[in-house]
């Protein structure tokens, strides 16, 4: 079927089964690398993509789900965006691979308030999970962010 | 395949009353799993993403939650956390934010799955589904509709249209046992839920669904721990538990009374 | 922030990288984003059985255009392996579930998995063994026949394959009085009494012996295995993730009975590793594929065949430790079984490592080991972050308490009344330098404010040595480029560790230019030249010596500079002795918490560790390393653990297996310990090993004594039971 998809503030065309996946298809038809498949269960964070502003598994979200939604992945982030110009002051990063995952999750954090301290940040970021063990110095970035 | 788009739970039954092999596609997070894994295929798709009238919250009287009606928003909104602590907590308790984004209330009744957080304290709060299909629409307690390991009571052609909660009158606790990461399903789920004298505990999570004994909670006497505890063994007991990576059959056991035991004297004091 | 803004020792600040650093943005591509046009896309189809024999495959569903590569296509090829030479690409008689046994090539990845599945497969099964024990009873199967020690680079130490079992290798300690008895070759019996050696223990008045399980564990990347293959005139070229390029170039060359200079291996910057992308793993049969096909082929793995591809080597420990009653330590044996799986892989060295890893940083009069690197029906074991030092570090130091309490001493002044200090011998019979451990041991107890004969309940405290892999060889190259800036060309693999902002930073020190002068090149076998691998924790320290060279060389002659160092060592298989590590990683860990006794549920107030680091190149990426290890001891303490029925991983994926996330971490403190003009020493993985003991130690001071990792819940509480009930 074909499907219009606003991503990143543009509308793409593009041909899918309702069975294929947000992040299947954001990869290999709208060329975007942002988000990533690790668990393809919705557990681990790296398929995060924001739809109106609100943080999703995108490995197992069918597609026409998203229609008529915003979908915002770390691509689409302006250039100055506070949160990531936290997540590089703090290096809050090693490999990178849940990076996106982790700054759409913040970013949503830090909108709607819900950073309020080390506790409550740490609580928001439980379904992003990350290898590496970054989770210090990113729970330092979102704190600042939210500053 | 076909994704189908009904705007109304009449077009929705009748679709699905023509497509009986058509999954119904609430948030999507448990069937898109399925369907990654290669494990549900169909030609056709009710998706309930454009029905406005599944998307209702009130909170008048009893809390009235559509079917499509997220977790995060019976997580977040004021008046359900204010007035229905219980939910709100046991729906908070779900996952990530991002499986909460989109999982609904509809849904997880209708998934049955065990290992999860929700329905023992719907069922503790003395939940009812309204339900509808073609030929009419009818009401069942939470209760009675979780029957087993990933079923319901639900027939072929029904949909969870809505689940009335009543206003609690009495404190309610929900303990989430964690034995692995602290960000992992529940290795038990105990809701407990006061009102007046009585009290309703659910276990939910250690067996193919939750379990309440009305007869083992006439027991209780609030605030006193022997009877918090008889309770606690009484249920332990009776319960048929499931192995799996949280915690082995032998391990629910043992802590199932405990968890009942701690939900009795958190809602007592 | 603007590149005027930057500062060079900035955070993030690395090869000519202006603005944000773009593994933030998603603007590097990993191996898993790349593609070649024109590929095609492979599926490997793999065992159901743990042992057996192929006898047919039914293939008559399969399309005209899907390729099928059966064992038959590789019957020419050669065995390959970094250690042993027990591998093959494709096998008729596999040895684990999830053996690869045939493939299929088609042209999208949608037609290779229906391809996949359309192929019956039927077998002949045989009998099966999984424990690491029973695959050394006489009546247990030999999972292969022969034992051939690889001619590869990385095989470089002497095997000591024990044929007519499922010993692969041993490796043995025997400080001086111990040598030259009469032994059997291997110690099959957990209860053995140990005769020929006995007389190590006369002069100890307190005799502690004791045996410790660790379980596989999975790496978790969270980017999957994702490799491409072409052949361009007659060359092979691999782009793929994997640690170890020029291993992989010189052992693929073997396969195909090529020249290494024809095989190029490019490694783009990896989304994780932790020793899960070593060695071959997908690389062979996809190049093969590649071969047969004529065309580029595609190979990324699902996340249950991640988790198949390899594992944190299972592992039971016996540590016997004598000491006097005065606390002195006198002697130590331990006997380390080490279950390798299916195929070595490095199992051997893996062996090596966690038996002078379990001697631990002190002195002993007499020190035996006997480490056994055993064949059984698993999936294979390889690198882990720790390399086999946490399987017997684990035992080692929980062993040191169960002393001190035998003792009645103090578990801290036990350990600092026998620390090797500066000068000292180890076990290996070399001279301990830039010895850190007393003032490591001291740092940890603080952290939990430990009372010297205080009321230690819910505290535990653990040090360890770990060794850098020796002999090894760094070879770096810089060159000086067009316009001004310098590019460096080394072999360094990205996987997350600061590869590449580790040897801009060394390289502007070394050039006295700025970082933004610096740019790092692509690992690429045609463009870097040799090094060993990036494994090991080693690739900082001999990557600064070899950029030091590099840099004084450019200096000196004009536009290239080449640097080459190496450390040399290695220790002789049967006594143990020579040089094991040209230099140390060192570190310490403490921990706090209290346990549920209901429900036997741990719950840390402090975990802490403290490492040793010499000279630090990068603050920020030396922090992340050291919090990213406590972050996987942690996990490896209280939930990690891969589970099997009948030799089937039953657990290959991210619900039913936990990995810690950032719920479990508020805990964690720590130490990264510098010491100015020191060298730099590596801290990739020192704070792995001592976690676990830390954390069981703590455990075991409140009444419960577990022996076995992960520290369920289920099995605190089982440990309490069984106490009480003897």
């Amino acid at each position: 079927m074909n499907l219009t998809l606003r991503v990143n503030g543009r509308s793409v065309d593009v041909d899918v089964e309702p069975t294929t996946m947000l992040v299947d298809v954001l990869r290999d038809q709208v060329g975007l690398t942002g988000p990533r498949v690790t668990c393809g269960v919705g557990l681990c964070g790296t398929c995060t993509v924001l739809l109106d502003g609100e943080p999703v598994s995108g490995c197992i979200l069918m597609t026409p789900l998203a229609v008529g939604k915003e979908i915002t992945t770390v691509e689409g982030l302006p250039e100055d965006d506070r949160v990531v110009a936290c997540f590089d002051k703090h290096h809050a990063f090693q490999c990178g691979f849940c990076i996106p995952g982790m700054v759409l999750t913040a970013r949503e954090m830090v909108d709607k308030g819900h950073a309020g301290d080390r506790e409550e940040i740490r609580e928001g970021l439980g379904g992003n999970l990350c290898r590496c063990g970054c989770y210090l110095k990113i729970i330092d970035a979102i704190e600042e962010a939210a500053r | 395949m076909t994704w189908h788009l009904p705007t109304s739970v009449d077009e929705v039954l009748r679709l699905r009353a023509d497509n009986p092999e058509a999954p119904i596609v609430a948030g999507g997070t448990f069937l898109g799993i399925l369907v990654r894994q290669g494990l549900v295929e169909a030609d056709d798709w009710i998706s309930l993403q454009n029905v406005r009238e599944l998307k209702g919250l009130g909170d008048a009287g009893d809390l009235s939650v559509g079917a499509m009606v997220t977790h995060r928003r019976l997580e977040l909104d004021p008046k359900v956390f204010g007035v229905w602590p219980g939910v709100s907590a046991a729906f908070h308790a779900v996952a990530s934010p991002r499986v909460r984004n989109v999982a609904t209330m509809g849904g997880v009744l209708a998934d049955a799955d065990y290992a999860s957080d929700p329905p023992s304290m719907l069922v503790a709060s003395n939940a009812v589904a309204e339900v509808a299909s073609i030929r009419g629409t009818r009401r069942i307690p939470v209760e009675n509709l979780i029957v087993g390991h990933y079923s319901t009571a639900l027939e072929e052609d029904e949909l969870i249209t809505r689940v009335l909660v009543p206003r609690p009158t009495g404190t309610a606790v929900y303990r989430k046992l964690r034995t692995r990461s602290q960000e992992d399903r529940p290795a038990s789920s105990v809701a407990a839920v006061v009102s007046g004298d009585t009290v309703r505990v659910v276990v939910g999570a250690v067996s193919d669904r939750p379990h309440h004994f009305p007869d083992v909670c006439a027991e209780w006497k609030p605030g006193d721990e022997t009877s918090a505890r008889a309770i606690g063994e009484e249920y332990a007991s009776r319960i048929d538990y499931i192995d799996d990576n949280r915690g082995s059959a032998a391990y629910r056991r043992r802590v199932v009374g405990v968890e009942v035991r701690r939900a009795l004297m958190a809602v007592g004091s | 922030m603007t590149t005027s803004e930057r500062q060079p020792d900035a955070p993030g600040a690395s090869s000519a990288v202006t603005g944000i650093n773009p593994r933030i943005t998603a603007g590097i591509r990993y191996p898993v984003d790349g593609g070649i046009p024109g590929e095609w896309h492979l599926r490997i189809i793999r065992s159901d059985v743990p042992a057996g024999r192929v006898t047919g495959f039914e293939t008559s569903l399969l399309d005209d255009e899907i390729v099928f590569i059966s064992p038959d296509d590789v019957k020419e090829l050669p065995r390959f392996g970094c250690q042993i030479a027990d591998q093959i690409v494709l096998t008729r008689e596999p040895k684990f579930v999830g053996d690869a046994i045939a493939a299929v090539v088609a042209p999208t990845l949608k037609d290779a998995r229906v391809a996949a599945s359309l192929v019956e497969v039927s077998y002949e099964q045989r009998t099966a063994v999984y424990d690491e024990l029973a695959a050394l009873r006489d009546e247990s199967p030999l999972v292969h026949e022969r034992h051939h020690t690889s001619e590869s680079d990385s095989a470089y130490f002497d095997m000591r394959p024990q044929d007519g079992t499922n010993v692969c290798h041993r490796f043995r300690i025997r400080t001086p009085n111990l040598r030259g008895r009469e032994e059997v070759a291997v110690v099959t019996d957990l209860t053995d009494p140990d005769e020929p050696l006995a007389d190590a223990f006369d002069d100890a008045e307190v005799i502690v012996d004791e045996v410790f399980q660790t379980p596989a564990a999975a790496h978790v990347p969270m980017e999957p295995h994702a490799a491409n293959a072409q052949w361009v005139d007659g060359r092979l070229e691999v782009v793929t993730g994997t640690q170890t390029p020029f291993n992989m170039r010189q052992d693929l060359a073997g396969i195909f009975g090529i020249a290494a200079e024809d095989v190029r291996i490019v490694v783009p910057p990896m989304g994780g590793a932790f020793g899960a992308k070593t060695f071959i793993r997908t690389e062979a049969i996809t190049a093969l594929a590649a071969r047969l096909t004529g065309r580029p082929v595609r190979c990324v793995l699902d996340r249950d065949e991640v988790f198949n591809e390899v594992t944190r080597h299972p592992a039971t420990v016996r540590v016997r430790l004598g000491a006097k009653k005065d606390g002195t330590f006198v002697a130590k044996r331990i006997w380390a079984y080490v279950n390798t799986g299916a195929y070595a892989d490095c199992g051997p060295g893996v062996a090596q490592k966690m038996g002078y890893a379990g001697v631990g940083p002190y002195r002993f009069d007499h020190v035996a080991v006997d480490s056994y690197c055993i064949y059984t029906n698993l999936p294979p074991g390889g690198a882990f972050r720790g390399y086999g030092a946490m399987q017997s570090v684990w035992a080692s130091e929980r062993v040191v308490d169960m002393m001190a309490d035998q003792l009645g001493v103090d578990a801290v002044e036990l350990r600092r009344q026998n620390l090797l200090r500066e000068g000292d011998t180890f076990c290996t019979g070399e001279v301990m330098h830039d010895a850190h451990f007393e003032e490591l041991l001291d740092d940890a107890a603080a952290a939990v404010d430990w009372k010297r004969d205080g009321d230690r309940a819910g505290k535990g405290v653990a040090i360890m040595l770990k060794g850098m892999q020796t002999p090894s060889t760094a070879e770096a190259r810089i060159e000086l480029l067009p316009d001004g800036r310098y590019e460096v060309q080394a072999a360094t693999a990205d996987m997350g560790q600061g590869a590449s902002e580790m040897l801009t930073r060394l390289a502007a020190e070394n050039l006295k230019c700025e970082t933004d002068q610096i740019v790092v090149c692509v690992p690429d076998t045609d463009r870097v030249p040799y090094d060993t691998r990036t494994t090991s924790s080693r690739s900082t320290h001999m990557m600064s010596r070899a950029l030091e060279e590099a840099a004084r060389d450019l200096i000196e002659h004009g536009r290239v500079g080449h640097g080459h160092v190496s450390n040399d060592g290695g220790l002789d298989p049967d006594t143990g002795q020579g040089v094991a590590s040209s230099h140390w990683h060192q570190g310490s860990a403490s921990a706090d918490l209290v346990v549920d006794e209901d429900t036997g549920v741990i719950a840390l107030s402090t975990l802490y560790a403290s490492s040793y680091a010499g000279k630090v190149v990068n603050k920020h990426g030396a922090e992340l390393q050291q919090e990213g290890s406590m972050t996987l001891g942690l996990g490896t303490a209280l939930f990690e653990e891969l589970q099997f029925t009948e030799g089937q991983m039953t657990n290959p994926n991210l619900s039913d297996y936990n990995i810690a996330s950032a719920l479990d971490v508020a805990s964690i403190s720590h130490r990264v310990m510098e010491l100015p003009g020191a060298e730099v020493h590596g801290l990739g993985e020192t704070a792995v090993p001592p976690v676990p003991p830390a954390i069981g130690n703590a455990v075991a001071s409140l009444g419960y004594d577990v022996r076995q990792l992960p520290m369920t819940p289920e099995r605190v509480l089982d440990a309490r039971r069984e106490q009480e009930e003897s």
